[in-house]
């Protein structure tokens, strides 16, 4: 298939493109040098595509759905899904568009951030009625929300945003208060998450404007962030992609997953799950992937030993992006302090794998870790979903809420005998 | 094969699966009674710059008017009649244009024939049919592009080109259209205009 017209709605193309894919020249693949700061700031519309392989030549992002999702088809697509016995899954809400990162308030307010769509939204709950509200409109990719004494935080590519006393004004949250904006302007890889401790700092990962390369010396790196006084250190280096994290309640320690490189092959390298155990620890981007495989061509004379290798392969395009540690009673025993990861799927793979809910077994070390998958049934045929999980947050019941950006809804992950 | 099978068990069964919520034909006729004005009453452009819509795919029709809605394709005419429409408006919109037969006369009796020969190059070395069909008549996102009014297919890849307007497919029709030259999007735009499938 040739670089001039990959892209669409993937399955559409699919027989052409294999077809298309062997006969392919190394002249015509994609290359983007990324190395230089006007490509960090204004990159080309596909600047993912730019370090295209003869073996991954072709692929590229799925286009999704252009309106979310009704709730009565996505309740049929639901008996699509796999969960171990005695769990079930329903739509607990639908038509919030590109739903990313979600955070309850004091007042059961569930606030969620979104991607393109640049909109925070509020879903309500009277009486078991449902109402979602765009709360706020015209942000630069507010994939990430945090709630904390009685605020509503909003990450944006270039600051975080703080409106006060926010479930009381769902109508008129006006125009917040920016409490950190130390932050590049790079959009590639710049939409994040936030995690909040138990001291109100935030953590927060920056990504780098390209799919590999040295980066700007701002980003690739988690930093940890205090929202009262705007001050920061940075607490992981070597980082690439990483939009999910959570706080080990065993430990306070923070953890968090990370998306690899592209355009190596389909199957590696693997994407990751990662724990930071001291300051300044460095995860091995763009130097070594998964802990074990240096940089083709951004090795530069390193090896893997120097870098923290993950504690868990989750494999190759895979994606994870929300997680979170289980601390409810709903489900049986021994899911107290799993990990649940929210695995969005591949694009840059032949057959995708990931879109599913990944369960994580692991020590407060980091030692003994075990992975299965707890649901799975998003990916449709070869390279199509009808929907993509990228967030996970616990009810205060104790099930599961699943945020889904391309059908535009959340799903509820309950356990009853 | 084996992926084709895929593909084809997805159309078979979507469907099915998805009777519930079927998008409202006559609905949408009724919506786009404010488009005839403009697209023509059969939803087939008699005016300049203005796209036919009949047989338009609707995933394509959807991208669109969502892209109008929230402004990441901005037209000062399109801008303000789209900002109310709802999904299900959308939705409808998408399946009444889908549901319309698609012109099948080309847009121009006496087409200039070195032009449409170098358009014809120029689409097969671009491999748009990947994406577009061989019958350039479209598939799910992708737009039906065959016999549309050559001076908006024009427009339309003037516009991708420059990024003034989005492109489905994250930045396919973007990068597609990036590296070409006015006189090759009038290639294109000649040939496409005056598509007959026999030759194909």
């Amino acid at each position: 298939m040739s670089r001039k017209s990959k892209g669409w709605g993937a399955a559409a193309a699919l027989p052409l493109l294999l077809a298309t894919t062997l006969s392919a020249s190394a002249a015509d693949l994609k290359s983007y040098d990324a190395s230089k700061p006007s490509f960090w700031a204004h990159p080309p519309p596909d600047w993912f595509l730019g370090d295209e392989t003869e073996g991954q030549k072709g692929l590229a992002p799925p286009s999704g759905p252009a309106t979310p999702t009704p709730a009565d088809e996505l309740q049929a697509d639901l008996k699509k899904i796999k969960l171990p016995p005695g769990f079930k899954i329903e739509v607990w809400a639908s038509g919030i568009p590109e739903a990313r990162q979600m955070a309850w308030g004091s007042n059961g307010t569930l606030f969620v951030g979104s991607f393109g769509a640049t909109n925070v939204y509020a879903v309500t709950d009277t009486d078991g009625k449902r109402e979602v509200k765009t709360i706020l409109k015209g942000l630069n990719m507010p994939t990430g929300v945090a709630f904390r004494d009685g605020s509503l935080y909003v990450i944006a590519i270039n600051k975080l945003l703080r409106y006060d006393n926010a479930e009381a004004n769902l109508d008129h949250l006006g125009d917040g208060v920016v409490v950190y904006d130390d932050m590049p302007p790079y959009v590639a890889h710049g939409w994040k998450y936030l995690v909040s401790d138990k001291n109100g700092w935030f953590y927060i990962p920056f990504g780098p404007p390209f799919n590999i390369g040295l980066p700007p010396t701002s980003v690739s790196q988690i930093r940890h962030v205090d929202p009262k006084t705007g001050l920061a250190e940075i607490v992981g280096l070597g980082v690439r992609n990483s939009v999910g994290g959570d706080i080990d309640p065993r430990t306070g320690d923070y953890w968090f997953t990370e998306n690899a490189r592209d355009w190596l092959s389909d199957d590696t390298p693997s994407d990751k799950l990662n724990h930071i155990t001291r300051l300044g620890e460095h995860f091995g981007y763009p130097y070594c992937h998964e802990g074990d495989i240096p940089d083709p061509k951004f090795a530069m004379g390193h090896k893997c030993s120097e870098f923290t290798p993950p504690v868990v392969k989750l494999g190759a395009h895979v994606a994870p992006l929300g997680m979170k540690f289980y601390t409810g009673t709903m489900f049986p025993a021994e899911y107290k302090d799993n990990i649940f990861i929210a695995e969005h799927g591949s694009w840059n793979r032949h057959t995708y794998q990931g879109g599913r809910i990944e369960r994580v077994i692991v020590d407060p070390s980091g030692k003994n870790a075990k992975q299965e998958v707890f649901a799975s049934g998003w990916i449709t045929g070869q390279r199509d979903y009808f929907g993509r999980p990228d967030d996970i947050i616990q009810a205060p019941d104790g099930s599961l809420l699943v945020s889904d950006d391309w059908a535009g809804a959340i799903y509820r992950i309950s356990y009853g005998k | 094969m084996k992926t084709f099978i895929c593909v084809m068990a997805a159309i078979i069964v979507l469907p099915l699966s998805r009777a519930t919520a079927a998008a409202d034909i006559e609905a949408g006729r009724e919506k786009a009674k404010i488009c005839a004005g403009c697209h023509g009453a059969d939803g087939i452009s008699v005016s300049p710059g203005i796209p036919s819509l009949a047989g338009q795919r609707d995933q394509f029709i959807q991208w669109q008017l969502v892209f109008f809605r929230s402004g990441r394709r901005p037209n000062l005419l399109m801008g303000p009649i789209i900002a109310q429409l709802s999904d299900a408006d959308i939705r409808n919109l998408g399946a009444y244009f889908a549901s319309l037969p698609a012109n099948t006369k080309p847009a121009s009796a006496k087409p200039d024939e070195a032009l449409r020969a170098k358009g014809q190059a120029i689409v097969a070395q671009h491999h748009c049919a990947n994406c577009h069909t061989d019958s350039f008549r479209g598939e799910r996102a992708a737009a039906s592009i065959a016999d549309q009014r050559d001076d908006y297919l024009v427009k339309a890849l003037a516009d991708y080109r420059s990024a003034t307007r989005p492109s489905v497919g994250v930045a396919a029709m973007t990068e597609a259209a990036s590296g070409l030259s006015d006189e090759e999007i009038a290639a294109i735009a000649q040939y496409l205009a005056t598509f007959q499938p026999a030759e194909h």
